[in-house]
């Protein structure tokens, strides 16, 4: 009577172990159709300054703002600025750091580090 | 010795409850995080606007390298599909000459062909090589072709072929009207429509517009909307333009600019485009007189529209 009792919890043990090995490590669950707020870092990053770069070339800021919600649809701006200030500390692409400092201006958000790179603005 | 039916059987029991329990907690309760994902697992709409953003990013910085790097990972179809999509678009918006080069380098090297392409395809062009560094100015040591002045103009600034110093070609078109338009809240613009001998519309015919310092080219039939010989370009103020089709150097109207319209010269708040019907000459018409044609030999018409203030 406790020898079955004792197999069957440690068949439940066993079968727990098993099935979070499989769940975790042997099948995963597999995203697709993910949102650009869940890209690595670097991808990210990539992100933000072609937004930016498309906001240059096409002047649309609404879209641009639609595009950088799906990053941070509280504050759309608060990622352009990270980036940029990032940038500016690593030693960034010149041009990319412009292109994201007139998108935050655009955006109504301009801090000191990005101001110097909006030279021609109004 | 009836005791060990009864342990297996609970030893199985317990190993199957466990293994749900497992699977259950590891794909619903606690999958694995979410995070440090890449451009091909996001969903379609987020890819073909990565790609349409990487061309963009080309568009305004010529790094032909970074472009395709970062298109790296996607799925083929994704890429052509997107950019496909975009060259279509800002062709029939009549975006510029020099943003649809690129728009078509950058799907060459992604091996994407769509027909709005074909007309910048064989266009010469010094974007073809990808660089960030400003443009140099053209020279032509080879051939004696004026020197271009660096004026400062947003066109393209190829240098047109000269006209081949023989006898003068026979065009294969002439006008048959010049009207100017004057409708109000218009940008500057050239509209060409291009039709045979007895009035049907062409497509596929090159229309070339040349200015001092470049040329640009455009194919009749790519805005279907406005008519299959129907072709337009976007032109500056104070330049002169002339106009031409198939081989570049045989002109057809020259002296082209872009005035005021009539009514509202006072205020010179209106500025009138043209419209040029070109007409295939027949044959009895084609051997006689291939000169140019001054403009101030044409009669200008304006649209009941104009007038504003």
């Amino acid at each position: 009577m406790r020898r079955w009792a004792i197999l069957g919890v440690a068949g439940l043990i066993a079968g727990l172990t098993i099935g979070i090995v499989i769940g975790w490590w042997v099948w995963p669950v597999e995203y697709t159709n993910t949102p650009p707020s869940v890209l690595r870092r670097d991808y990210r990053d990539t992100y933000i300054v072609m937004v930016a770069t498309a906001y240059e070339v096409e002047g649309d800021l609404d879209r641009a703002r639609e595009r950088l919600a799906a990053l941070d649809a509280e504050d759309p701006a608060t990622p352009v600025i990270e980036l940029g200030e990032r940038l500016i500390e690593t030693g960034g692409d010149s041009d990319d750091i412009t292109r994201l400092a007139r998108l935050a201006w655009a955006l109504d958000v301009i801090t000191p580090p990005l101001a110097p790179y909006l030279e021609g603005q109004p | 010795m009836s005791g060990m039916p009864i342990q297996r059987f609970s030893l199985f029991i317990g190993l199957a409850i466990g293994l749900a329990l497992g699977l259950v907690y590891t794909w619903y309760i606690a999958p694995v995080e979410l995070i440090n994902t890449y451009p091909a697992l996001m969903r379609s709409d987020f890819r073909a606007d990565w790609v349409r953003m990487a061309a963009l990013s080309y568009v305004a910085d010529g790094d032909l390298e970074r472009a395709v790097r970062r298109m790296e990972g996607l799925e083929r179809q994704d890429v052509a599909g997107a950019m496909e999509a975009l060259i279509d678009q800002y062709a029939a918006a009549g975006r510029s000459a020099e943003t649809m080069r690129r728009l078509t380098t950058l799907a060459q090297a992604l091996d994407v062909h769509t027909p709005a392409m074909l007309v910048y395809l064989d266009t010469p062009s010094e974007l073809a090589t990808p660089s960030q560094t400003p443009r140099p100015t053209p020279t032509e040591a080879a051939t004696p072709t004026p020197v271009l002045t660096p004026t400062p103009t947003t066109r393209p600034t190829r240098t047109p072929h000269p006209p081949t110093p023989t006898p003068t070609p026979v065009p294969p078109f002439q006008i048959a009207e010049k009207e100017q338009l004057c409708e109000p809240g218009q940008t500057p613009h050239i509209e060409v429509v291009v039709r045979d001998e007895n009035g049907n519309e062409l497509p596929g015919v090159e229309v070339w517009l040349m200015w001092q310092d470049g040329a640009d080219r455009a194919v009749t039939g790519l805005k279907p909307d406005r008519g299959e010989g129907y072709v337009d370009f976007d032109v500056e103020l104070d330049v002169e333009y002339a106009l031409g089709t198939s081989e570049l150097g045989v002109g057809l109207v020259s002296g082209l600019r872009i005035e005021h319209c009539p009514e509202t010269e006072g205020d010179g708040s209106l500025m009138g485009s043209w419209r040029i019907t070109l007409e295939r000459r027949s044959a009895a018409t084609s051997m006689p007189e291939p000169t140019l044609i001054a403009t101030s030999e044409l009669t200008t018409t304006v649209t009941p529209e104009s007038g504003g203030e």
